[in-house]
């Protein structure tokens, strides 16, 4: 399994422009873009009424659920969820080995329009990584700024 | 591997609670859940995919940010797999992307040998994702130590710690909260050691 990049400013910034014309051009609510471990990377729209970091966690173990239903069926992949709601829907799809872009969308959006504006997102999304993990492949990680000082209580029970 | 975003010096870490049916993996996350003290909105809400009969189906999921770690926004994403048997494909989905584990192991005589065997199955499933055991920081937690017919530490050291490289392990009431912080920040604290070491400034 291929490390993930590491993201540097530029990276975020372009990943949520790609998000952002996705919103404008699809008027859709909210874009994530997510591991497939389940980590949330980035997201544009309105996160205000949506727990994104659970929504994460959930569409990549939805998504993953579905490969292994896949190749139950012998298909090789399906590559992309849609659930249907009343009033928003749902629309999980892969942007490369390690990435998901899941984009929530009223529900009177058709699934057809997200689709098309998000085949145009996913290939900037995915460059955008190509460049970041080219950029450094050795996927490095900078914590010089961590304070490990006191590591023992970094989780303390309520007294 | 663990997310690092450097535009909002932002750190997420996965780590998984592995172990056998019913051994107290969602017990731990709930008393985490219920006890850990938290800056204003850093808990996140326990996500519990569950049957009627409080088995997990799919996982449990608990996000949290650790208190004192400056410099970085550390958040903690806290998972359980589901200890059944014939649940292994789940497992295997849970465990990707891992950063650290917790092996929660039940002290009961009688449930030895699916401690062993869930181990066993642990290592296989890391396998199946090309991930090495050795290579990923994990601690063991010897659970339900207030239960008459518990097997001494020293034996479940050596049924479940007996590996060239001996791990730390706690002994834990996970539904009295006892050992279950401690677990906790023993993981995080070697998680957080292993990158530091991957990435100290390397000497001209």
């Amino acid at each position: 399994m291929a490390n993930l990049p590491q993201l540097i400013e530029e990276d975020i910034l372009r990943l949520n422009e790609a998000l952002r014309k996705l919103l404008e051009k699809s008027e859709a609510a909210t874009a994530l873009i997510i591991d497939k471990g389940g980590f949330l990377i980035t997201h544009q729209g309105d996160s205000e009424q949506f727990d994104v970091t659970t929504i994460a966690a959930l569409s990549s173990g939805s998504y993953l659920a579905n490969q292994t239903l896949a190749n139950l069926v012998h298909e090789t992949s399906f590559n992309s969820v849609y659930q249907q709601g009343e009033n928003l829907s749902m629309f999980v799809v892969n942007v490369n080995e390690e990435c998901l872009l899941v984009v929530i969308f009223k529900a009177q959006v058709g699934i057809g329009t997200v689709k098309y504006f998000a085949t145009e997102s996913l290939e900037r999304i995915a460059a955008q990584l190509k460049a970041a993990q080219e950029r450094n492949p050795g996927a490095a990680l900078d914590l010089s700024a961590l304070n490990l000082a006191n590591t023992a209580e970094l989780f303390r029970r309520k007294t | 591997m663990a997310i690092i975003n450097q535009a909002t010096k932002e750190l997420q870490v996965k780590i998984v609670y592995y172990g056998s049916a019913m051994c107290g993996k969602t017990t731990n996350l709930v008393q985490v859940h219920d006890h850990v003290q938290s800056a204003a909105g850093n808990k996140g809400k326990l996500v519990s995919l569950a049957t009627s009969s409080d088995r997990t189906l799919f996982f449990d999921f608990l996000p949290i940010e650790a208190m004192s770690i400056k410099g970085f926004k550390t958040k903690f994403q806290l998972y359980t797999v589901p200890g059944q048997v014939i649940y292994n494909t789940t497992r295997q989905l849970v465990l990707r992307g891992v950063d650290g584990i917790v092996f929660v192991a039940d002290s009961q005589y009688e449930k030895m040998a699916e401690n062993v065997e869930s181990f066993q199955n642990l290592e296989d499933n890391l396998q199946a994702l090309k991930l090495r055991l050795a290579d990923i920081p994990y601690v063991l937690q010897y659970n339900k130590r207030d239960l008459a017919n518990v097997a001494p530490v020293e034996y479940l050291e050596f049924v479940l710690n007996n590996r060239d490289v001996q791990v730390p392990s706690f002994t834990s009431v996970a539904h009295k909260c006892e050992g279950v912080f401690e677990t906790l920040n023993m993981i995080t604290r070697m998680l957080l050691h292993k990158y530091i070491a991957q990435n100290a400034p390397q000497s001209a």
